[in-house]
């Protein structure tokens, strides 16, 4: 199985992360967009905007990996865990 | 045929509100498909939950307990541990809305309220606050806002990290409407789509419409079929990932 022993929540949290990685980057873009309009600096806020919901979104990923391998190495045997680490 | 004009009556809400008093009362698809679908599940659950002589009613029963075990040992206590039991009743309401709610589109006449955002957002909203009001209860405010930090993160990282992870939390609740409202609408979609090419390929010649009709039905059964699983599988995951993240909430590190 490609995706090894994973449980289905684990399953679960890799599905909404792409999701979540492109509602961050709207999110910001939607932002930015907004304060643009209401200062009039476009472009300037709807890039950092996009630029700040780029960082969350690699963010999220970063942590949702970091949590599924955390959970990964509670579940493998002792020595994988001493291995990794 | 305008295609533009008839997917919109199809898909969109309709408004045929009244106007007392100078303040407009929307009476909408959406809004009476819930309160409809929400009366059906009253008066079914009351007559359910009430004990039965006879056997189709103690059928009925055991039915309703295999429902309310599979919430609870197969999605609040594998996620959340004991200490979700006493959530036991919101999710068991928060699935068979969900499921009930996208079922009723399937039926001819109505719409499914889903493929509506603001009432995934309610959703999703409810959710929010399930996951806001456990962190509180569970660890008081203080602890609540110091669980936003992950354990190890040296103190001068603390203000970039905060505003991140609250922001995540906010984004991950916010995907749950979006995953569900998504869903429901393509679906809906995809199955008028398919439909309407019947009519723009019997606009060019009368033959390539009815030459084609039989397959896109077939087409359509199979997509009509894939959205009963999706509505099932939506309603399954909405209430999975609220119990994730309440699970979270309660068990920070």
């Amino acid at each position: 199985m490609p995706l090894g022993s994973f449980s289905k929540k684990e399953h679960v949290a890799i599905t909404t992360l792409g999701l979540e990685f492109a509602l961050a980057e709207l999110a910001g873009g939607a932002a930015g967009l907004w304060l643009d309009k209401k200062w009039g600096t476009s472009p300037w806020l709807f890039l950092l905007g996009v630029g700040l919901g780029f960082v969350l979104g690699m963010y999220m990923i970063i942590r949702g990996a970091q949590s599924l391998e955390s959970s990964q190495n509670n579940a493998a045997p002792k020595e994988i865990k001493n291995g990794h680490h | 045929m305008d295609i533009t004009e008839s997917l919109s009556h199809h898909i969109l809400d309709h408004d045929w509100g009244i106007t007392l008093g100078g303040f407009h009362w929307p009476v909408t698809t959406h809004s009476v498909t819930i309160l409809a679908v929400s009366v059906v599940l009253l008066i079914l659950l009351a007559w359910a939950a009430r004990p039965h002589k006879s056997r189709n009613g103690r059928l009925v029963t055991a039915l309703l307990e295999e429902y309310v075990l599979f919430i609870r040992d197969g999605l609040v206590v594998p996620n959340m541990g004991e200490e979700g039991k006493s959530l036991v009743p919101y999710f068991c309401t928060l699935f068979l809305f969900i499921l009930a709610v996208n079922l009723a589109g399937m039926i001819p006449g109505m719409k499914s309220a889903n493929a509506n955002i603001s009432v995934t957002a309610a959703l999703a909203l409810c959710s929010g606050g399930l996951i806001v009001y456990n962190g509180l209860k569970f660890h008081g405010f203080v602890g609540f806002l110091k669980s936003f930090i992950p354990s190890g993160t040296p103190w001068w990282l603390v203000p970039l990290i905060f505003p991140l992870e609250v922001v995540s939390t906010v984004i991950k609740v916010s995907v749950l409407a979006i995953r569900l409202f998504a869903n429901m609408f393509s679906g809906h979609v995809a199955l008028l789509c398919l439909l309407f090419m019947i009519f723009m390929l019997g606009q060019t010649h009368w033959a390539a419409g009815a030459g084609s009709a039989v397959p896109i039905m077939v087409l359509e059964l199979f997509m009509t079929c894939l959205e009963l699983l999706v509505a099932f599988l939506q309603a399954y995951v909405f209430t999975l990932l609220t119990a994730i993240f309440t699970g979270a909430v309660i068990h920070t590190h």
